[in-house]
């Protein structure tokens, strides 16, 4: 029934999104919640959207950190997930983290993925390369990679391939700007039909409304070593920065070279916030 | 086989009526085109008005300008002639799918059309060759026309016998017998010894004894004349691949809508669809040839990623294709016929669109037909798929190739060292300092920006493949570094060469970025 939760969310106003009190009301909140989503449920998506009867509606991550955090304890299939690099020259971390976020998308569920590139969101940056990608958890020979000239030809590329009828695991763009708010409802709603994540990586500006379902921020840390001094770890600084019906956040994720999944980093192990910070503390927290 | 010789005598100085090439010739007035010949400019060909004033081809242009008062001069062009004579060719297609276009060097500017079961879709041979005629000549153009069972005889036929002549098959040799050995397709060295030898027929070759001959001319007037009787095959290139499925419709009136192009498409989908379900093959590869009013063609080849037979599937793809080409399609006046060609075909079995584990009504063909649909929409070379390859050297171990070709990629023997997820190509020069030149780097400066390494892992050694020699850095030994710097970036950078065997001041480039 927890996996209904995230269904419902599209439709509501994006300030709703902030975080729940922190007392014994939670609960009952989140039971009223649920009720609202199947409500909501019932009466919008008739068609093939996220729903009882699927194997999940969640994407699991296997990142105890963010359970609380996320309604459904993981990554919500059929929504659209908005990445952002801390700043343009994190975006190839930002890029590594969609990669193994896709991965993880590849590995738990049958199916193709597609990534979209957008010429101007990697320009400078380098093209996708398989053997890199392969490290971090995806596999390449389910990936199709479409380059698209422009933002327009981009957009138009992500929505085909989430209504086409193709069973996708995953559908990933990198942007070369910030889908604009009818854009953005756009690609939710093809998401919601296609019942796969949608995890799009903009650049790193400030963006306008968004009909994104979590709005993630990325920056790169220097890599964890193993006992002989080698790299042995990617890091991320992570910031939930806004999720419907969940808590911001602020964590460090590693990439385990050799368990080859994402999880916290040991040190820095759940440093969520407090139950109740405005977007300002979000920032301080970076 | 029946072959349909349509001969444009003075095809160029027609076409030129036409007003191809030059807008400032008036089509009424004398016109020819010159080309350099002994003793100055000679006419290489002319139109109507300049034969009436009695001139002909090899004449002197000085003597021709003197005998037709404003004759109109260009200098020939024999590639504008030839790219004319395929536009020609092209739009026979309507005929038959099996069109050869013959340039001057293969014995006169004219086509080869093969009516093999075609004519029944017109009428009959003679109402074919009766439209064919009608409507080149409607573009200006004279021609002369023949029907046989071989090329070689229609050829004959065509240049040297009546206008529109039709031999049933067989009768080649009794129609061949009264033309001159020139209509064989032979050099003017043959056939001058040909006329001294007292050979004025083709009859008297037919009955003379086989062996002489081959001693005396060699095998080149035997095979022309065995290829003109049907004795033996003549191969000839077709002026686009011919289909192994074809499906055509002549329209009642011209279409010119988009709609209307599309729904006689599906039409033809539909029909040719029939023809596949019964051989269990799908359509791999097809070709939508839309025919002018005015003689032009408008061809449309679609690839896809798997067989299909789904008409509605490979409408929307052309529908696709005709709205990004909706600006440089030239309608014309409109099109009078169209004809779908399936170019490849392979072997296709029917899947049941059934349920999948996962809820989603996902078709088993889906991806092939997402695949599709985007490479209509953004080009065959934008939807690519990762292919791994067995080599060391970074950028050729994985290589972006289009989805359409759908490369089986064994990724179960990938390198083992670290890779970045972006990689930079080709690489980009860094300034690097390291404290000897065989060790570490310390501090590289790229993009006008200077990094402090803190940590670098390697080297990582790729050396060169010797069996692809080329020359220059690209086969220098590689020593990879990852390096993160002071800001928590990694990158993985390469020294060129070794120092001190391969070269003595190696360059340094960075290959990729880490997350």
């Amino acid at each position: 029934m927890q996996a209904m939760t995230n269904a419902s969310t599209f439709w509501t106003a994006p300030d709703e999104a902030s975080p729940p009190e922190p007392s014994a009301r939670t609960t009952r909140l989140a039971a009223l919640r649920q009720l609202l989503a199947q409500a909501e449920h019932a009466t919008r998506s008739a068609g093939p959207g996220p729903g009882p009867g699927r194997e999940s509606a969640v994407l699991p991550l296997d990142l105890p950190a963010l359970r609380d955090h996320l309604p459904g304890h993981g990554l919500a299939r059929g929504c659209l997930h908005e990445m952002t690099a801390a700043s343009t020259a994190d975006t190839a971390a930002a890029f590594g983290f969609v990669a193994a976020l896709t991965g993880a998308a590849l590995a738990a569920r049958p199916g193709p993925a597609v990534l979209v590139v957008a010429r101007r969101g990697l320009a400078g940056h380098g093209i996708p390369y398989g053997h890199g990608l392969r490290r971090l958890g995806v596999d390449v020979s389910r990936l199709i990679v479409v380059d698209v000239r422009n933002e327009t030809d981009a957009l138009q590329a992500l929505e085909e391939s989430l209504r086409a009828e193709a069973g996708l695991a995953a559908v990933a763009g990198v942007l070369g700007r910030s889908p604009d708010l009818t854009a953005s409802r756009r690609l939710s709603l093809a998401a919601a039909a296609s019942g796969a994540p949608l995890l799009l990586l903009r650049p790193a500006q400030v963006a306008g409304a968004s009909a994104a379902a979590t709005r993630w921020r990325i920056a790169a840390l220097p890599a964890g070593r193993d006992a002989h001094g080698t790299f042995a770890r990617w890091r991320w600084a992570v910031t939930l920065e806004r999720c419907r019906n969940g808590r911001p956040g602020h964590w460090t994720f590693e990439w385990d070279h050799a368990a080859h999944r994402l999880r916290a980093a040991a040190v820095l192990a759940d440093r969520a916030l407090p139950a109740r910070p405005g977007q300002a503390a979000v920032r301080r927290a970076r | 086989m029946r072959f349909l010789r349509a001969q444009a005598r003075r095809l160029s100085g027609a076409l030129a009526d036409l007003g191809i090439g030059d807008d400032a010739v008036d089509p009424a007035r004398p016109f020819v085109l010159v080309a350099p010949g002994a003793g100055g400019a000679r006419i290489t060909a002319l139109n109507q008005a300049a034969a009436a004033t009695g001139l002909a081809v090899g004449e002197l242009l000085a003597n021709a300008r003197a005998q037709a008062r404003g004759l109109q001069a260009r200098d020939a062009d024999p590639a504008a002639d030839a790219t004319a004579l395929r536009r020609l060719a092209v739009w026979c297609l309507r005929y038959s799918p099996r069109v050869m276009a013959c340039d001057e060097a293969s014995g006169g500017a004219g086509i080869f059309i093969d009516i093999t079961g075609c004519a029944h879709l017109f009428g009959g041979e003679a109402a074919l060759c009766a439209d064919l005629a009608r409507r080149l000549r409607d573009f200006g153009l004279a021609p002369r026309l023949a029907l046989a069972g071989t090329a070689g005889a229609a050829w004959a036929l065509a240049h040297y016998g009546h206008d529109g002549t039709i031999v049933s098959a067989g009768g080649e040799a009794a129609a061949l017998r009264d033309l001159p050995p020139a209509a064989l397709r032979l050099d003017d060295g043959t056939l001058t010894l040909l006329r001294s030898l007292g050979f004025r027929r083709i009859g008297a070759l037919i009955d003379a004894p086989r062996a002489p001959f081959a001693a005396r001319f060699g095998e080149a007037i035997l095979r022309r004349l065995d290829q003109a009787l049907g004795r033996v095959a003549e191969p000839l290139a077709p002026v686009l691949p011919p289909p192994v499925y074809r499906a055509q419709a002549v329209f009642a009136d011209a279409i010119v809508a988009q709609d209307h192009v599309l729904a006689a498409a599906r039409r033809l989908l539909h029909a040719v669809v029939r023809d596949l379900e019964r051989d269990g093959k799908g359509m791999k590869r097809l070709r939508l040839l839309l025919f002018r009013v005015d003689g032009g063609v408008v061809p449309i080849e679609l690839g896809l990623a798997a067989p299909t037979r789904d008409p509605g599937h490979v409408a929307r793809l052309l529908a696709l294709r005709l709205d990004r080409r909706v600006d440089d399609m030239e309608t014309g006046a409109g099109f009078e016929a169209a004809s779908l060609d399936v170019l490849a075909a392979a072997p296709m079995v029917e899947h049941q669109a059934g349920f999948t584990a996962h809820g989603t009504a996902a078709r088993p063909d889906g991806l092939a037909r997402l695949v599709d649909r985007l490479v209509q929409r953004f080009g065959s070379g934008a939807v690519r798929r990762i292919a791994t390859r067995a080599s060391h050297i970074p950028e050729r171990a994985a290589v972006l190739c289009p989805a359409i070709e759908a490369p089986p990629g064994d990724w179960t023997a990938a390198p083992q060292g670290e890779r970045p997820p972006l990689l930079f190509d080709p690489p980009e020069l860094a300034d690097v300092v390291a404290l000897i030149p065989e060790g570490p780097p310390r501090q590289f400066r790229w993009r006008g920006q200077r990094h402090t390494i803190v940590h670098a892992d390697g080297p990582e050694r790729i050396a060169p493949e010797w069996w692809r020699r080329s020359r220059g850095d690209a086969e220098a030994t590689r020593d990879y570094y990852i390096v993160e710097d002071e800001a928590g970036r990694r990158f993985w950078i390469y020294r060129a060469g070794l120092y001190g065997r391969e070269t003595v001041s190696p360059r340094w480039f960075v290959h990729g970025v880490f997350p």
